[in-house]
Order: structure tokens, then C-alpha cells, then sequence
């Protein structure tokens, strides 16, 4: 199947010594695909965005969404003139318009008001309409933003932090509304967000940015479980790398640069830990419990063994006090 | 600092009078007085120190300023506003043997509150070539329709044209006034603006065929810098109207000595110094302006504009008509 | 402009917060008025009070009985009324005009020189009305020399025509008169509405991109309604200079309220018919700035100060740049280049003539006064914010909500007002007021006290004020507060206020030219005098040390605006 976004080796550098915003960056999206966009701050995550929407001009690299080349050597299609919508991280809401007439504004949003207001019945905002933007909430807010980007009928919806904004608590339920969004409305939406949680609640597939360059892309559960570097690692959660050494039958591992070692990323959770003498298979760490702490759910429990400090999740029915040794062994599934 | 210093000097220069000065508010501001103020200072020792402003201005500093005031001499343009600075008390009659002589009776104050210093004729000129002089009469000629887009006269703001309103007040009553007033702004070619010069500049670019201006005006375009003022001059002719009549308007430029004077003397001996025979020289060849004796005129230029009857009206009148003259042109419409 | 590092509405030079937030500072009123009252608020009011007054005594005039008052009602009122609303109407339209596209043009759009002309577009502040006109003298003449075949021929041919001939050259002083003033008052419309740009600039155009429309829809649809509070409060200072002028106006023969103030004070001798006249022209002001606040209030929207990201320029083709520059290039031609072109051409004949002693004396008094009135008003207006501000006192806000009033009247009529206040003084103190550097500097400080006032309140607003109640807790005493926290924090705003006033002290004509003491001549009453007499060469020099003394504050200050932190 032929991919609705294609990006070639995409490059911007902000001024003249600097180093590049996007690092020669590829990657593909499938008509109807949710793609998020993560890294931490600075990772070039929202000018990538910002250079598919047509906001900043490459230096090189080639971009091709459905049959229209947007950028190229030589080629460089004008944001209005793009099959595709941006929902900004500010909303960007026209202060001076009622919120029918910000979802209106779109070019092409006029030629289907049918639609238009099913969008607005489907985020809960018809009874808005009237209203301007300060006198909403930052929740309405964002979902007039989001319908006003999707009027338009993009086939490829754009949304920077499109969470960012939100209350915890709020976030979980937003999320859904956004997928079932996607869904009925059936948009190929791009997302950016520093918020990996999103990203593995929505995306189909995730591309991890650092430094301007995309490190690796793949499904939530396969950057989760199999991260190729420390960072992408880390991004994801807390965990623990091990000498691959120590485990050697791992299924998955890679090159640390910082220990010049390979290793294995192993969540606190896929220990298994047990009481000191139970000491028996060749892939065992052993150590002595420095803190345990309770967590709600589990206890955190820090293990020093000879070589590091690691990180463990066990029950809370557990009955594990400091200066006990423990042996741990990893699980995978 | 040392602007700090300046300002502090300057603060304190309002509060002193040193004996040995005189202070004067002046609204001419001609070359011809920069000149005659320092001979003043070199022949007597006492510096001149000269505020300039519109006479107007002036007149109501000095009575805002009242007996505290720091002048010891006004000087103006114009008897009427003379005549008004007279009536405001901020001027004091003053006696002088020498003023007397210097100064023809029709061309100073009765009580010797002011004296006139030069005389200006204020003439109609037109464009040689394309008006014939025999066509010109007198002012009350300028209200006929032959003049239809033809004429060019400025504001009536401008104290001159004031005085000569109230000189035809004076001679023909207010209705008539009013109504030449009324037929004058009709035949001007474009609205009144700007100075003298600028009318005759309109009379020597074809735009009016006539206007009316101060003479000495003439004086400084015959003997401007500039090649195209020159050329103005050339291109206009004068003409002294009601010669036949009444004569042509004049007025004088002149000044008094204010109430709050604190060196009288000096402003006397400078009054004086202003009228003797030596400075009317002055004035009709660096100015252009007639003395105050016209007859005594030595200079080329006025000569070789002829003669004329001078109007004899007592120039209190020009001040005392002022203000009807003024409401007149409001009522005319001439802005 | 206002001070640097703004990201409130920046509304040029306070004029249009004159009446700002009563609400807040009446909410207290009575209880607080009483209770706030220490040595700090006492002084505070006092001092507002003796700046208010002399403008209260004027408007106090406005009902006062003059005996030419029905003369002037039924003669030349109304063309006063006409000329003024005329003049004012076509300035600021083309104000707008020329101050809105440039500004459009250099905040959005990306041409050759593009960075040139976003300084060098408000060069034009720097050259005085007055200047303009003379700098035009001939213009108005120019144009009417090429229409004297048309007049003679009409004369000869078709009589009947003339009424119309005629009336045709009376009205061509507008024009000419609107497009001098406008080449000169366009860069406060150009920087409001600059500002406005680049600040609603990236995300909500970029969101008006990604939502497929043109340039022109998005210029039409977003930037302009959302530009439209800066653009008015822009305007609002035009129609304050155009009142404000006397030169201008004087010599392209335009009655306007201001000419008819002195012709009536003067030519009328009617001192109490052209104080109701000015109190009516500063009731008329008054009237539009309170306008133009409810319209603002109406549009209740704040411009977010997002100057985050850098903004991806239009760029232009090859005409459309050339019609860039050509469009920035007019009225930074008719404003800067022509005026200082012929003023140098002028001077370069002149100068030997005109460069002596005196003329050192002449720049040393203008710059002393500039510089004194900059350093009393600036203290001034820091002093009266920093009361109202410290000590919440409803009496202080409105007492420095009226002493700010001076800027929206003309200068002459500040001249008016302390004539008509320091006169009774005189006699009854026996000290002379008028016309000492006193009296003038306190002129000033009536007229531009607004201009300080506006970046140094603002500054202490944003500053400030959390901290002083941080301090007043800590039992910090106020003198602490102001030297330690207030103005090391605000400094930026103390700069700018500092050379706001010495731009427009510099530039100023009417007050001096009547307040003036002895023997004392700036470059400004100099230029006048020389243009007076009509020796336009020798009042260029002095007209373009001017020019050259103001431009380099105005450059800065607009480097200030450009670059906030």
C-alpha cells in the first residue's frame, strides 16, 4: 500500500553554526494511521511537525503527502495550499471570532456546513457557537481547535502536544474521544508529544526524536519493550540496563555508547525477585535491598548488587525489608 | 553638569535686571535691528537683550507679567497694536525733546505712549505687461468685478490687512467695509495664504494680475539671493491707490516704553537712538522700509518707486477698529 | 512606543491609558482615600493637583461668558469645525494607510532590504510638522503654477466656470497639507501596528495558513481586526499632532481649532473666547479618547506576548518585492529623504552664514532643556507612579490619571493655561514667573508628563508591584523599595521614557516659542523665527541639527521595541 505521508531525509537548521533542528529524517505514514512524534525538549519533534504542515522551508530532504510532492529540490508547496491541518499547542483560536466562525474559517470548511456541525455535535461545542474564545474553557478550547482543523477535511491532521494543556485527570478520557475522532471521522493524524503515555494510549506506530534525528520508529510495545539506545529507553519509563553479559540470553539488546558495553533494558516490573538463598540459575543478579518504597501499587524496592544499582517492582503483600539479600532474575515474556 | 549650570543661570537670568541693559520685546525681526541694537550697545554701554515673539504674544506677557515684567521696551509692527498695548496700561507716555523732532506728530501716540519708528505703505502691485496702471484706482476699485479671479491678498490674521480694514471703516463706514470685504475675498484667485512675498510671487507666476503688499516686501524680493525672487521682482510694478483721494494707506512700526520699565532713561536714549537720522537710514536701506519722515527718503530703491499722498488718518484709529475690522472679515469669510 | 520588553499592549506614548481601569481603582474609594494618606500619597497628590490645575482652569472656561462668543458662533466656528475634522480625517487615513501596509509589509513579508526598512521607516518622527512645511514651502505654489493655463483660460473663455476653477485651487491645500503631515505622523501608526504584527505574528497567521488562506484573506480576516486596538491607539496620537500643529496648518492657510485659538486670543484681543474654544478642543480630545478606550474594552481580546518562534516570512516574488519596496519607499521618501534632502541642499549654501558662536549657544540651550525636562519628568512621573502604585491610592490614580491630561491638548493651549495661572501669581507673589526656564520646564512637564508616565506605570505594573507587596511585608521601607527594587527593575522603561521626552521636547515649537525667557533661543523657536521671515535656507540648519539630534534616539527606542528581551 502505497503511504499517504512519505518524509526523505528532511533537514532544517535555525541559524548559520547551529546544529540541525531535523536531522535528515525518513519515515512513512499509512492512510489512516495515528503517529505520534516523541522525544523530550529540543528534540526537533515540533519543527519536523511544523515543516510537514509547510511552516518552516527545508534545507533538503523531499516530502510527498498522497500524490502532491510539497517539498523538494526546488519545490515547496505554500502551508495554504496543503492537503493538511494543523491543530496548534496554543489552539491558536482567532480571539476576535465566535467559535462558529473560527471552525468556519477554514477555506473549504463553508462548502460542507452539514458536516461541520456533526463535528461540533460530536465534540460536545454546538452549544459554543456563539461564544468567544475567552469565554471557554481550555478543554472547549481545544476541541473548537481540533474541529476547526478537521473541517477542512485534511487528509492528514496535524496536532502539536494536543494534550499538553489538559488536566491528569481529564487527559485519559480525552484520549479516547480523540481516537474514537479519528476513527469515525477516519483521519490519518501526525502527533507530537513529550508525553510517551499518549503516545503508546493512541498511536499506532511512534517515531522517537533526538537531537533532530528519528532513532527509531516502530509500534509503542516494540519501542517499549525494545529500545535501540539509553534515551529511547529512558523516555519510556524508568528501567535498568544490564551488561548483556549478565544475561545473556536476553532476546533483545543494544549497544550502550555511555558504558561502551551491550545491554539489556529491563523494567522495574519483568524482575522476578527472591529471597537470597533460593540462589540457583546462571542468569541471576544478587544484592541487598537499600530502600524499599511503597508505591500504591507496588513496592519500589532498590537493590545495590556488585557492579550497580537496580531497580525493582514486587507486590506489596511482600514482606521485604531493607538489608535483605535478594537474588533477581528477569522475565521475559 | 555644565548644562545643569547653564539651566541654573538661565533660571536666574528672568529675575535680575542689571542697570546697565535694557530689555526689549520685540516682534521685528529684520536684519536692519540686529545691526542697530549692537551700535546701541557700542555707543552707550548698555546691552540690548531682545525677546522675539508675535507682538501679540508679547502684549499679553507683558500684562500677565504685569509690574514685575522685565521689559523695558516694546516693539511691534503695527500701530494698532500699539494702540492696543497702550490701552492695556502696560505702556507709559514718555517726553523727549529729541523724540519729538524725530518723529512726525501723525506718527506717534498723542500722549507719547508709542512712537512710530518706520512707515510702511501697504500698495497694490500688479503684473507689468498684462495690467495696464490706468486700470488701477484705489482699494475700493479691487471690490469690482474686472478683478473677478484676478487678485491675490493674504490672511486676513495678519495685522496688516487689519489696519487697513479699519482704514476703510474709518473712511466709508462698516456696511461698506463689509461689502467690499465681501466682493475683495471673491475676486482673489485662490484662498489667502501665506506671506506679501507669496502674493507677488502669484502675481509674477500669471496666477493674479494683482495684489496687495507691504512695500518693503518689494525690497527684499529686488535684493533676495535668489535669482527667481529677483525675477519677481522685475515682473511687478507698484501702484499707490486712492492718490486721488484720501491717499495710500500706511502704517508704522514702532514702539514705547512699558510701564514696568526699570531703566527708563536708557529706554528713552534707545527710543531716540532708534529715530535719529542715522538709523532711518539704516532701516530704508537694510529694510526696505520708509522712514518716518517719508520725504527724507534717501534710499534708490523707494525713490524709484515715485512718491505718493500718504493716508493722514490719525493711526489710534487703526487700533481702536481693529477688532470691528476682524469680526468684518469673519463675517466676509476671508479666512 | 513604549518601553522595551513589553509584552502588554504597547500603546505608544500613554495617551490612550489616560483612562484606563477606573474600576479597579475606585473599587476602594472613601475607605482607602483616607486611610492611605502618609507623607508619600500627600506629596504624590499635591503634585498631581499643581499639574492638573492649569488645564482644569481652562476647562473651567468652557461655560465662561466672552463677548465675541456669538460672532464667532455664527462666523467661523463651523469652518474651523470643517477644516479640523478635514485635516485630521485625511491624516490619519493616510496615516493609516501608509503606517499599516509598511508595517504589514516588514513583520510579514520577506523582500530585499526588509531589514533596513523596519528601522529605517521611523526615521520620519524625527522631522517636526513644522519642518515638513517649510521643507514643502513651495509644494502647494508648485502645484499651482501648473494650473494657471487652466485659470487664465477659464477667465477669458468661460466665466461662469470660475466658481468651480477656483474653488478647485482653494482645495488643494488639504491635500497637500494632509500628505505633509501624514509623511511625518505615519511611524507612530507604522510602529503600533508593527508591533501588533509581529506579535499576533506567528501563530495565528500560521493557523490561518494551515487553514488554506491567501495572504490577502489572512491580512483582511485576522491581522488586521486583531491589529485594530494598536492601529486606533496609533491614530489617536495622529489626530493629537494634527490638532497640536500650528506651523503646518499656518502656512498651507488651514483654519484649524488651534489657528482659531490664536486668532482669536489675539487678533480678536478675546482671551476668555479662545480659552472656551480651547477648552472645547480639549473636551473634543477628551471625548475621543474615551471613545477609542470603550472600543478597546469592546474587543476584549489580548494580544499574547508569544515571540517565541521565529515567523516564516511570505516571500516575495520578483514584482511583488519590487512593490514592496516601492510601497515602503514613499512615505519614507516624502517623510525623511525629501525634507532632510532639500533642508541639506539649503544648509549647504547656507551654513557659513548661519554657523557661529551663537548657533553653539543655540544647540547647547536646546540640548540642556531637552535633557532637563527629560530628567524632571522622568523623576516626576517615577515618583507618581511609584505612590500609586506602592500605596494602592484610589486619590493618587486619579490624581495621575489628570495630570497626564496635558498631552492630548495642544501646546498652546498649555501655554494658555499656565499663562492664565502664573499671571495672578505674578502680582500676588511679586515673583516672575512667566518666562523664566521655570515656568517652561513646568510647561513641559503639563505637556509630556503622559509620555513618561505610560512606560514607567506599566513597567512598575509588570515589575513591580508583586514585589513591592513582597517588601512591604518584609517591612521594607518605601524609599527602600523604590531605590532597590523599583528602579534597578524598571530601568529600561526610566531609558525610554527619558528619550521619549527629549525626542518631543526637542521637536516642540508653540510652548517655547511663547514661554521662552530672555534672550533664550532653541533650534526649534530659531527655525521658526527664520522661517517667519521667510529665509528658508538660513532655518534649515538649524531645522536639520534637529532632524540629526533626534534621530539617533528614535533609532534606538525602536531597536528597544524590535528586540524585547
Amino acid at each position: 500500500m502505497k503511504a499517504l505521508l512519505a518524509v526523505g531525509e528532511i533537514s532544517k537548521t535555525f541559524g548559520a553554526n547551529e546544529q540541525p533542528a531535523v536531522d535528515e529524517v525518513s519515515f512513512d505514514c499509512q492512510k489512516g494511521e495515528v503517529l505520534a512524534i516523541v522525544g523530550g525538549s529540543g528534540s526537533g519533534k515540533t519543527t519536523l511537525l511544523r515543516l510537514i504542515a509547510g511552516l518552516e522551508i527545508p534545507e533538503l530532504g523531499e516530502i510527498k503527502l498522497g500524490e502532491v510532492k510539497t517539498n523538494g529540490p526546488g519545490t515547496f508547496l505554500p502551508p495554504e495550499k496543503r492537503d493538511c491541518a494543523l491543530v496548534f499547542q496554543d489552539y491558536a483560536l482567532f480571539p476576535n471570532m465566535t467559535v462558529e466562525q473560527n471552525v468556519f474559517f477554514g477555506k473549504t470548511a463553508k462548502q460542507r456546513p452539514e458536516q461541520v456541525r456533526k463535528l461540533l455535535q460530536l465534540t460536545k461545542i454546538s452549544d459554543l457557537a456563539k461564544r468567544f474564545p475567552h469565554q471557554i474553557s481550555g478543554g472547549e478550547q481545544q476541541r473548537v481547535a481540533l474541529v476547526r482543523a478537521l473541517a477542512t477535511q485534511p487528509s492528514l491532521l496535524l496536532l502539536d502536544e494536543p494534550l499538553s494543556h489538559l488536566d491528569p485527570e481529564l487527559r485519559d478520557n480525552v484520549r479516547a474521544q480523540l481516537l474514537n475522532l479519528f476513527k469515525e471521522t477516519r483521519t490519518t493524524a501526525l502527533f507530537v508529544s513529550h508525553d510517551t503515555e499518549d503516545a503508546m494510549a493512541m498511536a499506532d506506530r511512534v517515531i522517537v526524536m533526538r537531537q533532530g534525528q528519528a532513532i527509531q520508529v516502530g509500534t509503542p510495545a516494540e519501542v517499549y519493550s525494545k529500545p535501540l539506545d539509553r534515551y529511547t529507553a529512558l523516555l519510556f519509563g524508568k528501567t535498568n540496563f544490564v551488561p548483556l553479559d549478565l544475561i545473556p540470553n536476553a532476546p533483545h539488546h543494544f549497544h550502550d555508547e555511555r558504558s561502551n558495553k551491550e545491554v539489556v533494558s529491563i523494567r522495574p516490573h519483568d524482575w522476578q525477585v527472591i529471597e537470597k538463598d533460593s540462589d540457583s540459575s546462571n542468569s541471576t543478579i544478587s544484592g541487598k535491598v537499600s530502600s524499599v518504597r511503597y508505591k500504591g501499587t507496588h513496592l519500589e524496592l532498590k537493590i545495590e548488587s556488585e557492579s550497580m544499582c537496580i531497580l525493582a517492582n514486587v507486590e506489596t503483600s511482600r514482606t521485604v525489608k531493607e538489608g535483605d539479600g535478594v537474588t533477581l532474575f528477569p522475565s521475559f515474556d | 553638569m555644565k548644562s545643569l549650570l547653564a539651566i541654573f543661570f538661565f533660571l536666574s537670568a528672568g529675575l535680575c535686571v542689571n542697570a546697565a541693559e535694557i530689555n526689549v520685546y520685540s516682534h521685528r525681526h529684520y536684519d536692519s535691528d540686529a545691526v542697530l541694537f549692537k551700535k546701541f550697545s557700542q555707543q552707550t554701554g548698555v546691552q540690548v537683550n531682545v525677546i522675539k515673539g508675535s507682538a501679540d504674544q508679547l502684549i499679553q506677557r507683558l500684562i500677565s507679567e504685569g509690574k514685575n515684567s522685565p521689559a523695558d521696551i516694546l516693539l511691534t509692527v503695527d500701530a494698532g497694536r500699539l494702540h492696543r498695548a497702550k490701552e492695556a496700561g502696560i505702556l507709559q507716555p514718555v517726553e523727549s525733546e529729541t523724540l519729538s523732532q524725530n518723529v512726525p506728530e501723525s506718527m506717534r501716540d498723542p500722549e507719547g505712549s508709542w512712537y512710530g519708528m518706520t512707515v510702511r505703505a501697504r500698495v497694490i502691485v500688479y503684473a507689468k505687461g498684462r495690467v495696464n496702471p490706468e486700470e488701477l484706482s484705489s482699494y475700493e476699485d479691487l471690490a469690482s468685478s474686472k478683478w473677478r479671479a484676478r487678485l491675490a491678498v493674504r490672511s486676513s490674521s495678519n495685522i496688516y490687512n487689519q489696519s487697513l480694514l479699519a482704514s476703510i471703516i474709518a473712511a466709508n463706514g462698516p456696511a461698506k467695509a463689509l461689502s467690499w470685504a465681501k466682493a475683495v475675498r471673491k475676486n482673489m484667485v485662490r484662498a489667502p495664504r501665506g506671506s506679501d512675498r507669496d502674493q507677488a510671487r502669484a502675481v509674477a507666476s500669471g496666477l493674479a494680475d494683482v495684489a496687495v503688499i507691504n512695500t518693503y516686501y518689494l525690497g527684499i524680493l529686488a535684493n533676495s539671493t535668489s535669482a527667481a525672487d529677483r525675477e519677481v521682482a522685475r515682473k511687478v510694478g507698484v501702484f499707490f491707490p486712492n492718490q486721488n483721494g484720501r491717499g495710500a494707506h500706511v502704517n508704522v512700526s514702532g514702539g514705547g516704553v512699558t510701564r514696568s520699565s526699570k531703566n527708563k532713561k536708557d529706554a528713552i536714549r534707545f527710543l531716540e537712538f532708534l529715530t535719529s537720522s542715522e538709523s532711518q537710514q539704516t532701516f530704508s536701506a537694510v529694510n526696505y522700509e520708509y522712514p518716518v519722515k517719508i520725504e527724507n527718503n534717501r534710499s534708490d530703491l523707494l525713490k524709484s518707486w515715485g512718491s505718493f499722498k500718504a493716508d493722514k488718518v490719525n493711526l489710534s484709529i487703526l487700533g481702536s477698529r481693529n477688532p470691528e475690522a476682524v469680526k468684518t472679515f469673519d463675517r466676509a469669510g476671508w479666512e | 512606543m513604549t518601553e522595551p520588553g513589553g509584552s502588554k499592549t504597547q500603546n505608544g506614548t500613554g495617551l490612550t491609558l489616560i483612562l484606563t481601569s477606573p474600576k479597579r481603582n475606585l473599587s476602594n474609594f472613601g475607605r482607602g482615600f483616607l486611610f492611605k494618606l502618609n507623607g508619600w500619597t500627600l506629596a504624590a497628590l499635591v503634585i498631581g493637583l499643581l499639574i492638573f490645575i492649569p488645564m482644569a482652569s481652562v476647562l473651567w472656561h468652557l461655560t465662561s461668558p466672552s463677548e465675541n462668543w456669538r460672532h464667532l458662533e455664527e462666523t467661523v466656528l463651523t469652518s474651523y469645525l470643517k477644516d479640523s475634522l478635514i485635516l485630521v480625517l485625511g491624516t490619519v487615513f493616510l496615516s493609516v494607510v501608509a503606517g499599516v501596509s509598511c508595517a504589514w509589509l516588514v513583520s510579514c513579508c520577506e523582500f530585499p532590504g526588509r531589514k533596513i526598512f523596519e528601522w529605517i521607516l521611523v526615521l520620519p518622527l524625527a522631522v517636526p510638522t513644522f519642518i515638513a512645511a517649510y521643507a514643502y514651502f513651495d509644494l502647494l505654489a508648485i502645484i499651482e503654477e501648473k494650473m494657471i493655463p487652466l485659470v487664465i483660460w477659464t477667465r477669458t473663455n468661460s466665466v461662469e466656470d470660475l466658481d468651480t476653477v477656483i474653488f478647485l485651487l482653494d482645495s488643494l491645500k488639504y491635500p497637500v497639507t494632509m500628505l505633509v503631515m501624514a509623511s511625518v505622523l505615519y511611524p507612530y501608526v507604522y510602529l503600533l501596528a508593527r508591533a501588533s504584527f509581529s506579535r499576533q505574528g506567528s501563530q495565528l497567521i500560521e493557523a490561518a495558513r494551515t487553514l488554506g488562506h491567501s495572504p490577502r484573506s489572512i491580512f483582511f480576516r485576522v491581522a488586521l481586526p486583531l491589529a485594530r486596538p494598536a492601529i486606533v491607539a496609533g491614530a489617536s496620537l495622529v489626530v493629537m499632532e494634527t490638532l497640536n500643529d500650528y506651523g503646518a496648518v499656518k502656512h498651507f492657510g488651514i483654519s484649524t481649532f488651534t489657528n482659531g485659538i490664536f486668532r482669536t486670543w489675539f487678533a480678536l484681543n478675546d482671551l476668555s473666547g479662545a480659552l472656551r474654544l480651547a477648552a472645547l478642543l480639549m473636551l473634543f480630545i477628551l471625548s475621543l479618547l474615551v471613545v477609542e478606550r470603550l472600543l478597546r474594552s469592546g474587543a476584549k481580546f489580548e494580544e499574547k506576548g508569544n515571540f517565541a518562534r521565529p515567523f516564516q516570512r511570505y516571500r516575495l516574488g520578483p514584482t511583488g518585492a519590487t512593490l514592496a519596496i516601492a510601497c515602503c519607499l514613499v512615505p519614507l521618501t516624502c517623510g525623511f529623504l525629501i525634507p532632510l534632502g532639500r533642508l541639506s541642499l539649503w544648509a549647504s549654501d547656507s551654513y557659513r552664514k548661519i554657523l557661529d558662536s551663537s548657533f553653539v549657544e543655540l544647540v547647547a540651550n536646546s540640548l540642556s532643556l531637552a535633557v532637563a525636562s527629560s530628567l524632571l519628568i522622568v523623576l516626576t512621573a517615577t515618583f507618581l507612579a511609584f505612590a500609586g502604585r506602592y500605596f494602592k491610592s484610589p486619590g493618587v490614580h486619579i490624581t495621575n490619571r489628570l495630570a497626564i491630561l496635558g498631552y492630548s491638548v495642544p501646546g498652546a493651549v498649555v501655554a494658555m493655561a499656565i499663562m492664565l495661572v502664573a499671571g495672578p501669581l505674578n502680582l500676588t507673589l511679586g515673583i516672575l514667573l512667566t518666562g523664566s526656564l521655570l515656568t517652561l520646564l513646568f510647561a513641559y512637564l503639563i505637556r509630556f508628563l503622559a509620555v513618561a508616565w505610560q512606560p514607567v506605570d506599566s513597567g512598575m505594573e509588570k515589575n513591580c508591584d508583586l514585589l513591592n507587596e513582597a517588601s512591604q511585608s518584609l517591612k521594607a521601607s518605601p524609599l527602600v523599595s523604590l531605590l532597590k527594587i523599583n528602579l534597578p527593575l524598571i530601568r529600561p522603561s526610566l531609558w525610554a521614557a527619558g528619550l521619549l521626552v527629549f525626542v518631543d521636547t526637542m521637536k516642540e515649537l508653540p510652548l517655547t516659542l511663547i514661554l521662552r525667557p530672555f534672550n533664550f533661543e532653541t533650534l526649534s523657536t530659531r527655525t521658526y523665527d527664520l522661517t517667519n521671515q521667510a529665509q528658508i535656507p538660513e532655518s534649515s540648519v538649524p531645522a536639520m541639527c534637529i532632524i540629526l539630534v533626534v534621530v539617533f534616539p528614535v533609532v534606538w527606542l525602536n531597536r528597544k521595541m524590535e528586540a524585547p528581551k
